[in-house]
């Protein structure tokens, strides 16, 4: 009885937590975190000082990311933040460095740069009815522009330690100095010696960028949350016609929504410059995809209305931990943009199935992420096979152009292999051919169970799942680990029906 | 909004070809120039040894950015504007090798002398190819690298793109180089695409996990400055991670009097521009020109600095 209690506690629990616009960004990062824990060596991914790390160069990206939620849930959307950020960095350097600003005038300058940009935006879309994509394209080659125009182009020297105060300043660096010079009030000094004995451990990573970020989205999710803009927002975003009906100032609402994100591009800009070298007007290019892609990744709608502050958090933080995690794995750079893609897609699958639930959905996915576990085991051997497999195919190509009596040029003469280099080659295709097709085959097996998955096909998945890590470990290749996670979740299957009975009984 | 931008390239340059016509009269040569980026630091360099070789000769330099870098298609289209407007020689700096080549073959067969800069092209005849061999650079750049650090020390390399030939061959260079006296070093990777914030957001996450890193070699010193600012964001001073760079830029060169950077291959850039468009200019003039002009490099050490900062002009 008391087991049954905890079942049906658990089943709740878990309905409960999928009805979160942010829960499948945070399975994502959860999943992805343990991956890249079980892959890399060296100090735990999990180490304080790791994610701190991870925080501190999400801040400036998150902070835009949050201005563009406001934006996307009034069913709009701004291309333009990483543009007006890359302006406003170059501008606020340059006039601190180059006209003598002094520096808290020249970030003020900046941020009112950040605000007059916001307030055209919004007057065009709001008041003239352009569209916003039009507007902010526009806009994406007009600050960009002007940003290159105005400084040259040219990167300014380092800037003012003021800047610090956004960036790599340590609000505990007082205490370990005051500690190490013995100037601290004597009730504060265990503290200090406290700090000081583990600042390389985990203090030195705790920097105000960390501080920002997480502060600004408490203060933007109250604002979301409890006050009128939040619900007029959320409201225009759903049914902007019903919500002029009802009164609601629609102009005004979507001209503060583009204010709030260009002012978040412009504060990011000057959290970019606390930790950056210098600044120069190329920053944040591209950055207008990556907060977008935040945001839809957190589980907020593209047409508006849906979706949550805490989602576009995670959403950013599952980007850079992705860039963090799969540099300390040490992963091919090509690699690394196509795991990106398919984190991606894994993460936004989630949040599409979470909102048409049905237990047979849940239960694609999870063989979808079983097969993909496949996948990540199956590319060490397959890329060293096929790698091997075309370079020999090449190698055989150019010999038959020599051989015919043509002529190479100098990149297709690359290709041909010497004696050593052929015997290396032969060798790996003759080794892992076994292995390679085998996983490759189990993990296109995996992804064709996804269509219907049932209680038979979990564990033969599963089963192929041990097979293959059984044959992993024999060849000494990494990916034990990851095959485990797929084997659970794969068996996690089998109790996604029962669990859903349970969920729906309680209510 | 591309082909806009085109157009407007494509007019920008038949207007300057009429004016020249009209201004300059028929004796004064007209050399088109295509450059790959007008507002990257290395560019604005080379981009200046250019103008001031064409106002020494007494040249008309008409000069012709892509509308971003790296694009392919409005550069074959400004190629070949400059083409059929008879420009008196080329000087081009491919975004891609191979794809300029048909473009170069069209300009030659016309009788219009094509100068390569920095980038050489493939699949076709240039009048004369004019840069630094990057992976030779480079693999001085792993030698001298190698000489800072005892065998079996770790270190971190920041890359270039690397799907590019320049980042594949310093890369390449770098490691040939380096490893012939470290082969026991293990080399962290960060890979960018010549993003300073990729490098400093890379070097950031490794220096944490790795706190036995002993040095950082760049791909470039965009990568230097951002590793740099990684150091100091973890509260490193100078001199405690050894940096490597690539290029010389001048805000590596004050790096390395605050004693951060301790060596860097130069590349010289303002020679680049400069004798790429002598070549140019000699050649339209029919003079006989070297097929390949290396524009050589300068290694520069906190001994050597001062003489290399004398001769950039900084």
């Amino acid at each position: 009885m008391d087991n049954k209690t905890f079942y049906d506690w658990f089943a709740q629990t878990l309905a409960g937590y999928f009805k979160k616009d942010w829960s499948g960004a945070l399975l994502a990062v959860v999943i992805l975190a343990i991956a890249i824990e079980l892959v890399t060596d060296g100090r735990s991914f999990f180490h304080p000082s790791n994610l701190m790390t991870i925080l501190n160069n999400s801040a400036a990206l998150g902070v835009i990311a949050g201005g563009m939620t406001l934006v996307i849930l009034t069913a709009g959307i701004d291309l333009s933040v990483g543009s007006v950020m890359g302006m406003t960095a170059a501008l606020t350097g340059y006039v601190a460095s180059y006209w003598g600003f002094p520096p808290v005038l020249a970030v003020l300058f900046g941020i009112g740069l950040g605000l007059s940009i916001g307030l055209i935006h919004g007057t065009l879309v709001a008041r003239f009815g352009m569209p916003a994509f039009i507007v902010t394209l526009a806009g994406l080659s007009i600050w960009r522009g002007t940003g290159h125009l105005t400084t040259g182009a040219q990167a300014t020297p380092k800037l003012d330690s003021l800047f610090d105060f956004f960036g790599r300043y340590n609000p505990l660096s007082p205490l370990r100095e005051g500690y190490r010079e013995a100037t601290l009030p004597e009730f504060l000094m265990p503290l200090g010696q406290w700090v000081d004995a583990n600042w390389l451990e985990y203090f030195r990573t705790f920097q105000m960028s960390l501080v920002i970020f997480i502060v600004f989205f408490i203060v933007l999710g109250l604002i979301v949350k409890h006050t009128k803009l939040g619900r007029y927002t959320y409201a225009i975003g759903s049914n902007e016609q019903g919500s002029r009906q009802a009164g609601i100032n629609v102009r005004l609402y979507k001209t503060l929504a583009y204010v709030i994100c260009s002012f978040t591009a412009a504060f990011g800009a000057l959290m970019f410059l606390g930790r950056a070298p210098y600044a120069k007007s190329d920053y944040g290019q591209m950055w207008e995809l990556d907060a977008i892609a935040a945001v839809v990744i957190g589980g907020t709608s593209l047409f508006g209305g849906r979706g949550s502050i805490l989602g576009t958090f995670l959403g950013v933080i599952l980007l850079k931990l992705i860039n963090n995690g799969l540099t300390l794995a040490q992963l091919n750079t090509f690699w690394q943009m196509i795991v990106l893609g398919m984190i991606i897609l894994l993460a936004v699958g989630i949040d599409i199935v979470r909102q048409n639930a049905s237990p047979e959905r849940i239960k694609q996915v999870l063989f979808a992420i079983g097969a993909a576990t496949l996948l990540f085991a199956a590319m060490h051997p397959a890329s060293s096979y096929f790698g091997s497999l075309i370079a020999l195919h090449e190698h055989q190509s150019m010999q038959a152009i020599l051989d015919a009596g043509g002529q190479l040029a100098p990149n297709q003469m690359t290709r041909l292999l010497d004696s050593d280099a052929l015997i290396a080659v032969q060798a790996v295709v003759s080794s892992q051919a076994l292995l390679a097709w085998g996983l490759l085959i189990a993990t296109i097996a995996g992804f064709v169970m996804v269509g219907s998955p049932s209680r038979m096909r979990a564990l033969v998945l599963g089963g192929v799942i041990v097979a293959s890590a059984v044959g992993l470990m024999l060849q000494g290749l990494p990916g034990f680990p990851v095959l485990m996670l797929g084997l659970v979740t794969v068996l996690g299957s089998l109790m996604t029906d029962d669990l859903f009975q349970r969920a729906k009984a309680v209510h | 909004m591309k082909s806009f931008v085109k157009m407007i390239a494509a007019g920008a340059v038949a207007a300057s070809v009429s004016l020249t016509a009209l201004a300059g009269g028929h004796s004064k040569i007209t050399v088109g120039y295509i450059t790959k980026s007008a507002t990257n630091a290395g560019w604005i360099m080379i981009n200046n040894g250019a103008s001031d070789a064409a106002k020494e000769v007494g040249a008309k330099l008409i000069t012709v950015g892509p509308a971003f870098q790296g694009d392919l298609s409005s550069q074959l289209e400004v190629f070949e504007n400059l083409t059929s407007q008879g420009v008196s020689a080329i000087a081009v700096a491919p975004v891609d090798s191979s794809g300029i080549a048909p473009a170069v073959k069209a300009a030659m067969d016309a009788g219009i002398p094509v100068v390569a800069v920095d980038t050489g092209v493939s699949g076709a005849e240039v009048t004369s190819f004019v840069a630094t061999d990057n992976e030779a650079v480079a693999e001085i750049q792993g030698q001298e690298a190698a000489k800072l650090i005892q065998d079996g020390d770790k270190i971190i390399y920041v890359t270039g793109n690397q799907a590019q030939s320049t980042g594949q061959e310093r890369r390449d260079g770098f490691m040939k180089g380096f490893k012939q006296s470290r082969p026991n070093s293990e080399i962290l990777i960060v890979p960018t695409e010549w993003d300073s914030n990729q490098a400093q957001a890379g070097v950031e996450a490794l220096i944490n996990n790795h706190s036995d890193v002993k040095m950082i070699v760049n791909a470039w010193d965009g990568g230097t400055m951002g590793a740099k600012a990684a150091l100091e964001n973890l509260g490193y001073g100078a001199g405690d991670v050894k940096l490597v760079g690539f290029d010389g830029a001048t805000d590596a060169i004050v790096a390395m009097d605050e004693g951060w950077v301790h060596v860097d291959t130069a590349q010289m850039l303002y020679k680049m521009g400069y004798e790429g468009v002598k070549a140019a200019v000699a050649a339209a003039k029919g003079e006989t020109v070297s097929k390949r002009i290396d524009t050589g490099t300068f290694l520069v050490t906190p001994d050597t600095s001062a003489e290399y900062k004398k001769l950039i002009g900084m």
